[in-house]
């Protein structure tokens, strides 16, 4: 009996050592990324390039690509940074890596930088990476705001493109109407989201406040919500949904759609509407120009890092494949694969202008919100920032459902804001 | 030999082992995928953490997040909401479920496809009959908006989403059409236990319909109604899908609930502790809730 046992246990532990022995290279050597844009046309095409850069340059290395839904991106990241697995490769969005940096959780990608000699002046949005003192990430993309337009149904109309906010309004009043007869309006003057996350909705409003000169924080990251400025920013805010210029309760994603089969007449959006717009059944009525709020709306969106706590050797491949996607090489092919601005100065984009007719209006409106230091997260606000942002999104929705005063709502934002911070 | 007799199972003083023996894989995995969690998070409601981290030092000791949560008015109007909700979809989903029930408890033409048609939400996943209420209720282009209109209800489209009564009652239509094929089913089961002699008797004593419906069926459904009622209600306290794809405890948290709350301060905020503090209130509510509902109205009454 206690023979067999022995035999047993014997075959267990033989078992065992052979299937941890055939794991162990395999584990080493791959390097695990998550992303939540791995289906997405042009930029997912573009990380797909890198992935294969790396592991033609790395042929003992592996990277295992895994997407996740965004909407469930905050949740699997922090799961997976609690449970002591984070993935080597860190993709973060740029209003969510402030609370895994504050944790201690990215690695200071100084002395990385430094020795590698990347060059990152001028790097758009680059700032917004600096925490405490340290660089804790690599900024893959800030964009500034571009405008699209139905051409057709602002020339039915006798609507000239605006290129001011009064020019806005007044086209947007008369360009949402009934076009069936049936008393419901099914043409709308502009789409905004009203409904779904609370960044997103402040998004949603930036343009007008910023048109407006307002802004929630200054350089100092003193709120500075309580402002006249502010107040009219909102008032036009409040303008545009009470009137129902837009469509109500509609995701970001829904009012895309609708705007690229021609339910919606104007939009405001990063440079992703343009890869909407062309599937749209509309697209050949789209077009695009100059956002007409100054400044534009800008905003980082996502950016690369380095868990702190894997080995050297694993930080030394991470910092690998940073270096292969912020070359200049790939900067360029980022242009034309995403059609979108890359935040390095040095990218060639002539091949991108060759390729995509509005290019020029993407750096354009990148150049313009980055000179005017447009970010979707205010300085000073960074941790709190998705309370922050549901904070806002509350108050404005309470401004509209209650009828409330503008002056109101921007003396009780900011006293929320400064509770925040 | 000796050690034979050590494991015989067979022998009257040891049959009990065998019970324990068998039980023992669903009682360590209970173990592993609940009370350790559950464990977990009430050590973390005692402290301050934001973003936790397994094998990290333990913070100290406090009780600041339960300071923090009493003295909250988002808290009480958190539980204001999942108690409205959960009195409105449990009354609503016990009345349509036994409503059914009745109905399709009688012999009638086309009564299995009847059956079948009762239990279908049932059969729909939470999220794809979320998706659908979204549209028919949507504020813009919904079919609800459209009906109410050409019934003279509404001269224009209602912003369901953006009115806190409307989010409100959207919320519980949807729960009520998802929940209530569930009491109808539970209740058609308890339906066919009860005997036809009860009945026939009843006729013969010359009692009506509605008199047999309240003195033979509801006391002998009791049992059934009891337990129904309180898996419907902790479904309530619990659910999740509808409201976060519905509305995410909008707008101005009219239908933010404990379990929403609980998610938001956790993976918005990123306020473990806290939202940790949140679930062990929750757990606490629906373990009173449940020895409330479990007593005496829950047994039958012959």
């Amino acid at each position: 009996m206690k023979a067999r046992f022995l035999k047993a246990a014997a075959a267990l532990a033989v078992g065992a050592m052979l299937a941890t022995t055939s794991l162990t290279p395999a584990l080493a050597d791959t390097l695990k990324f998550v992303s939540w844009q791995k289906d997405e046309k042009g930029v997912g095409d573009w990380w797909a390039s890198v992935i294969a850069e790396f592991e033609k340059r790395h042929p003992e290395h592996k990277i295992e690509w895994t997407k996740v839904e965004r909407a469930a991106y905050a949740d699997t990241m922090t799961t997976l940074f609690a449970g002591g697995n984070p993935p080597d490769i860190v993709h973060l969005a740029s209003f969510e890596f402030h609370s895994f940096a504050d944790n201690g959780w990215l690695e200071d990608l100084t002395p990385w930088i430094e020795k590698s000699g990347l060059n990152l002046d001028g790097w758009s949005g680059q700032k917004a990476c600096n925490w405490q003192g340290e660089i804790v990430c690599i900024m893959m993309l800030y964009y500034g705001a571009i405008f699209a337009y139905n051409e057709e149904m602002l020339a039915s109309e006798g609507v000239a493109v605006p290129t001011n906010w009064d020019e806005f309004l007044a086209a947007a009043r008369k360009l949402t109407k009934d076009t069936n007869g049936d008393g419901i309006p099914d043409q709308y003057g502009t789409g905004h989201e009203t409904k779904g996350g609370a960044g997103q909705y402040l998004a949603e409003m930036a343009s007008y406040l910023l048109d407006a000169g307002a802004s929630y924080t200054n350089a100092e990251g003193e709120v500075t919500i309580d402002t006249p400025e502010m107040v009219e920013g909102l008032q036009r805010w409040k303008t545009v949904i009470s009137e129902n210029l837009s469509p109500r309760d509609l995701t970001a994603g829904d009012i895309r759609k609708l705007f690229a089969d021609g339910r919606i007449a104007m939009r405001v959006d990063g440079p992703w509407l343009y890869a909407i717009m062309e599937q749209g059944a509309a697209k050949d009525k789209l077009k695009l120009a100059k956002v007409p709020f100054d400044p534009p709306l800008g905003g980082s969106s996502n950016v690369l890092a380095m868990p702190s706590e894997i080995d050297e050797e694993r930080k030394e491949l991470v910092w690998d494949f940073i270096s292969i996607a912020t070359s200049d090489e790939f900067q360029s092919s980022f242009a034309k694969l995403a059609a979108s601005t890359p935040p390095s100065p040095r990218a060639d984009v002539s091949a991108a202008k060759a390729e995509i007719p509005h290019f020029d209006l993407l750096v354009e409106a990148q150049q313009a919100a980055n000179a005017a230091g447009v970010d979707r997260i205010p300085v000073g606000l960074e941790i709190p920032f998705n309370e922050f942002s549901k904070m806002v999104q509350e108050e404005s929705q309470r401004m509209i459902i209650e009828d409330l005063d503008p002056a109101e709502v921007a003396k009780r934002m900011q006293e929320k804001a400064v509770a925040l911070q | 030999m000796r050690r034979g007799k050590l494991i015989d199972l067979a022998r009257p003083s040891r049959q009990h082992w065998l019970g324990y023996i068998l039980l023992a894989p669903a009682v360590i995995l209970v173990a592993a995928i609940i009370v350790y969690p559950l464990i977990i998070s009430i050590d973390l409601s005692f402290q301050d953490v934001k973003l936790p981290r397994m094998g990290a030092p333990r913070k100290p000791f406090t009780l600041e997040n339960y300071q923090k949560l009493f003295s909250s008015p988002e808290f009480w109007q958190t539980c204001w909401v999942t108690l409205k909700l959960v009195v409105v979809v449990t009354i609503a989903c016990l009345a349509v479920g036994l409503g059914t029930a009745l109905l399709v408890n009688n012999r009638f033409r086309g009564r299995r496809l009847a059956r079948l048609a009762v239990a279908l939400p049932w059969a729909v996943p939470e999220v794809i009959a979320t998706v659908i209420f979204a549209w028919i209720f949507d504020s813009s282009f919904g079919l609800m908006g459209w009906i109410f209109i050409k019934l003279g209800l509404a001269n224009q489209m209602v912003a369901w989403f953006s009115d806190t009564t409307a989010a409100f009652w959207v919320v519980a239509t949807t729960m009520v059409w998802k929940g209530y094929p569930f009491v109808s089913i539970m209740t058609l089961a308890g339906l066919q236990s009860i005997p036809e002699d009860f009945y026939n008797a009843a006729k013969v004593d010359g009692a009506n319909a509605f008199q047999r419906l309240r003195w033979i069926t509801i006391p002998s459904l009791m049992p059934v109604l009891g337990v129904t009622m309180v898996l419907v209600t902790l479904w309530v306290f619990r659910d999740f899908s509808i409201i976060k794809v519905l509305t995410d405890g909008g707008p101005l948290k009219a239908t933010q609930t404990l379990s929403i709350m609980t998610y938001n301060e956790a993976f918005g905020f990123f306020k473990f502790g806290y939202a940790s503090a949140v679930g062990v209130i929750t757990l606490l509510l629906c373990v009173v809730a449940s020895m409330a509902m479990l007593g005496r109205g829950s047994k039958a009454m012959y």
